[in-house]
């Protein structure tokens, strides 16, 4: 059978559930060294929560020097895994998957319509409907947002020209801080979409493997909404395309 | 499968004579055990080693990158920190040089070096002055603009005529044997002063009187304030906080 991922999409993806987690939790330990942006002797415009520390239990490093050196590792491992990721879906084809079309908008807000009840059937959902193919094609241009700020809060001097681009060092940290915002954001609303709408699709990121029958549209799912299959009643006979 | 198979390969928790859930819940348990006992509030312990070797390679990167043309320029409408700049030091009191015990206070320029050097505030007041509007980069996350006054150290290095062996510096105080090394290259770089005056005054206390390094190629703590020695060497020396965990490059 088909798979519906290759394996390096499954390995690039779980090694991103990995190196992800880590970077932002380490991140947000050394964020709490200075919970703020505001440059000594100013006040910043941008951020209502001004020397508020993030809750201990959302970082990793136990301190800031261990938190810098968890960063600054794991940082090789989600370029690289990036750029691998990137490098082989534009070699093989993934990409037309991923990369939106004109009436994706538009299908995206259907999309949105169904979920809140404002559609009764489930647009067209081929292999990610439009919703997933804008979120799926945001992520990789997000991170390198944050990998872009990174490096230029990292070598603010050596390559000031990186960090110019972004408006200087205080704001090249607020945006990588911005990028890790919203890359938690899509990624909370990836996690709660998988585990409420479409579980199945664990399957398909894991071995590979997936079932026709179980996909969203089938079921006309929504979130919490037509989880289990729609022939619940009667089980698949042997020799049905599914039961193989 | 066929149902006779089963018998033959028998599950792991058949064997044991357990049900499936009660094993799943056991491995789960002593997986989890192991993973918190290997585990203190910095992560596992094994992965300590990867992260040093991290920290070698990245110092690679850092040093290939590194040119003494690029410079600090903040921003132009960005306001000095003036006393907002956080003071720190290592001891319990701001370190205060005793001139009555220590006599008159100099800075020793030795090492690999042909004629080793021994300046007073004014032996350094005499040298080639310059000053730099430049930004501070403290390892914390904040920054802070302040103008800095005094002698390039690349100027001192030629008066001392350093060895070419010497590819190390480090800059010891009397702030508790704070001190921290450095590469070479980014000691001589055109911005790495020996500072006496900040924001147009003497050094304050506070700040690192009589005299500190001071580049904005390194982060803060690489910086050391109370300085009393510079050595030129040919292996590095760690540091302060190099040693308990901070990077040793520690460059921008």
């Amino acid at each position: 059978m088909a798979k519906r991922h290759h394996w390096v999409v499954r390995l690039t993806h779980w090694i991103n559930v990995i190196a992800l987690p880590i970077m932002i939790a380490s991140g947000l330990r050394i964020f709490n060294a200075y919970p703020g942006f505001a440059r000594r002797g100013e006040t910043f415009c941008c951020y209502p929560w001004e020397g508020k520390a993030i809750p201990d239990a959302l970082t990793f490093g136990g301190w800031l020097a261990g938190a810098r050196n968890w960063h600054f590792a794991m940082m090789w491992v989600l370029v690289v895994n990036g750029i691998v990721y990137l490098a082989f879906i534009y070699l093989h084809g993934e990409w037309r998957d991923l990369v939106p079309r004109r009436g994706d908008p538009r299908d995206a807000i259907e999309m949105v319509r169904f979920y809140f009840f404002r559609r009764r059937e489930h647009p067209h959902q081929g292999k990610h409907n439009a919703l997933q193919k804008l979120a799926y094609f945001s992520m990789p241009i997000i991170t390198a947002l944050a990998v872009l700020t990174g490096i230029a809060i990292w070598k603010p001097v050596q390559l000031s020209g990186l960090t110019m681009l972004f408006g200087g060092y205080v704001w090249a940290r607020y945006f990588h801080f911005l990028a890790m915002v919203l890359l938690v954001a899509l990624v909370l609303g990836h996690v709660f979409m998988v585990l409420s709408v479409d579980p199945y699709s664990l399957r398909s990121i894991t071995t590979g493997g997936y079932s026709e029958r179980l996909s969203p549209e089938k079921r006309n799912a929504r979130p919490f909404y037509h989880l289990l299959p729609p022939d619940q009643a009667t089980p698949a006979q042997p020799g049905s395309p599914d039961a193989s | 499968m066929r149902p006779d198979e089963r018998v033959k390969t028998g599950h792991l928790s058949e064997r044991l004579g357990i049900d499936r859930r009660r094993f799943i819940i056991a491995a789960g348990g002593a997986l989890g055990a192991l993973l918190l006992d290997a585990c203190d509030s910095q992560g596992p312990k094994s992965a300590q080693k990867l992260l040093r070797l991290a920290e070698r390679g990245n110092e690679r990167v850092e040093r290939a990158l590194f040119r003494h043309t690029a410079m600090d320029v903040p921003r132009a409408g960005a306001h000095a920190a003036g006393r907002h700049l956080p003071s720190y030091f290592i001891s319990d009191t701001v370190p205060v040089w005793d001139e009555k015990a220590r006599g008159t206070w100099a800075l020793q320029v030795d090492g690999l070096v042909k004629r080793p050097l021994r300046l007073t505030l004014n032996d350094l007041s005499r040298l080639p002055r310059i000053g730099y509007r430049l930004d501070h980069f403290c390892v914390e996350g904040w920054t802070a603009i302040a103008t800095r006054t005094g002698v390039r150290l690349s100027e001192l290095a030629e008066l001392a005529q350093v060895d070419r062996a010497a590819r190390y510096v480090d800059f010891q105080s009397f702030d508790s044997d704070y001190h921290e090394s450095w590469d070479v290259e980014s000691a001589l770089h055109p911005q790495t002063l020996v500072v006496y005056a900040q924001d147009g005054h003497y050094l304050d206390p506070a700040y690192g009187a009589p005299a500190r390094i001071y580049s904005p190629v390194k982060l803060g703590y690489k910086n050391t304030k109370y300085l009393t020695r510079i050595s030129f060497l040919a292996e590095r020396n760690g540091g302060y906080w190099s040693d308990r965990g901070y990077e040793w490059y520690g460059g921008t």
